[in-house]
């Protein structure tokens, strides 16, 4: 196979995977966050800051994967 | 001066848009550099000083933008504090988000000694926040989805963390810091290499955060705006069904920018916080 091809193959897949570990991190999180203020409703703002914060650094790593995935596609 | 370079800027890209709809279809312009044109870098201008070749780039000048916007708030906020008056207004604000910076940010996570940080982190927080709005009006750039700037934020990141650590333990504490006491001795070579590669991950996972969540959005509006051409040049009819869902799609995914920005400057300021907390006062 043609190595470019190969190439758009690989970032395809890499995406895919990605974005299927960056849903199920941030949706455990999302999950967690939902029980904590249901279990305490005084807590919500500062379980919301948590949240988001946490949400932001799953991304940062998401978004490492994701450099990766579009250098696949743009480098020859 | 400015003004002369904005306008260059929007003819030149004027210019560009005319000639990529009419190669509507991969053929001429292919997606992926009409994509790759709008996000990336352009040099505009050069200036020759001597035997230096300046190049004045796009996001060169929105960096000196958003910074010259983050000095005129700054001073404008001022302002409202003469004569001991109980600031309003824009004053208000900004006194809000630097007190919100230094007690839950710079207080909680540096220590009793952590006001001393908070210029340094009100100068982050504000920067990023600014340079990405102003990466959403058209015909502009965000200077940090250019990895040199966040590659620049993050070295001064880099530079206050080991300063705070430096400061209060001496060049040899620090260090020493690094691995907690108390540690089996046949750890150590495990531990010393991890932890000074660790301070360098630290921000470098900053500086490509940023950079990626930046970039990010603004190569989806741009897919999403080019979905119109794409479109047309299968069917014209299919151009104008693509209009408004286009459009739709891309105002929503410009107010989650919106957020996005705030998000990623509010994370910047509170990583750097946290982690100059760990140099200055280690919790071994």
């Amino acid at each position: 196979m043609n190595a470019q091809a190969l190439a758009y193959f690989a970032a395809g897949i890499g995406a895919g995977l990605t974005i299927m570990g960056a849903a199920a991190g941030i949706g455990r999180l999302a999950a967690a966050a939902m029980e904590g203020i249901a279990r305490q409703p005084a807590a919500a703002g500062d379980i919301r800051g948590a949240m988001i914060v946490a949400a932001g650094l799953i991304e940062g790593a998401t978004f490492f994967s994701l450099i990766v995935a579009i250098l696949l596609v743009l480098l020859k | 001066m400015i003004g002369q370079l904005l306008l260059q800027v929007a003819a030149e890209h004027a210019a560009e848009h005319a000639a990529t709809t009419e190669h509507a279809a991969p053929g001429g312009h292919s997606p992926a550099e009409v994509l790759m044109h709008h996000v990336t870098d352009r040099v505009l201008y050069t200036v020759n000083v001597g035997s230096l070749h300046l190049p004045i780039t796009k996001h060169l000048v929105f960096f000196i933008t958003a910074a010259a916007l983050v000095l005129l708030m700054a001073r404008l906020a001022l302002r409202s504090y003469q004569k001991g008056a109980v600031p309003k207004g824009l004053g208000a604000a900004v006194e809000t988000i630097v007190l919100f910076i230094r007690d839950e940010i710079a207080e909680k996570n540096i220590g009793h000694d952590g006001r001393v940080f908070t210029p340094l982190l009100c100068s982050f927080f504000f920067f990023i926040l600014i340079a990405a709005l102003i990466g959403l009006m058209p015909f502009s750039a965000t200077p940090t989805a250019n990895i040199s700037v966040t590659l620049g934020l993050a070295v001064v990141s880099f530079v206050a963390m080991q300063y705070a650590g430096i400061r209060n333990y001496g060049v040899i504490g620090h260090f020493k810091n690094l691995v907690p006491p108390g540690l089996p001795l046949f750890l150590l070579p495990i531990m010393i290499p991890v932890e000074i590669l660790g301070i360098f991950t630290k921000p470098f996972a900053l500086m490509v955060r940023l950079f990626a969540n930046m970039l990010a959005g603004h190569m989806v509006i741009t897919v999403l705006l080019m979905l119109i051409p794409i479109m047309a040049s299968a069917n014209a009819l299919f151009g104008w069904v693509a209009i408004p869902i286009s459009l739709g799609l891309a105002l929503f995914i410009m107010l989650l920018e919106l957020l996005v920005a705030l998000i990623q400057a509010y994370i910047f300021t509170l990583l750097t916080a946290i982690f100059i907390g760990m140099f200055a006062h280690p919790a071994h």
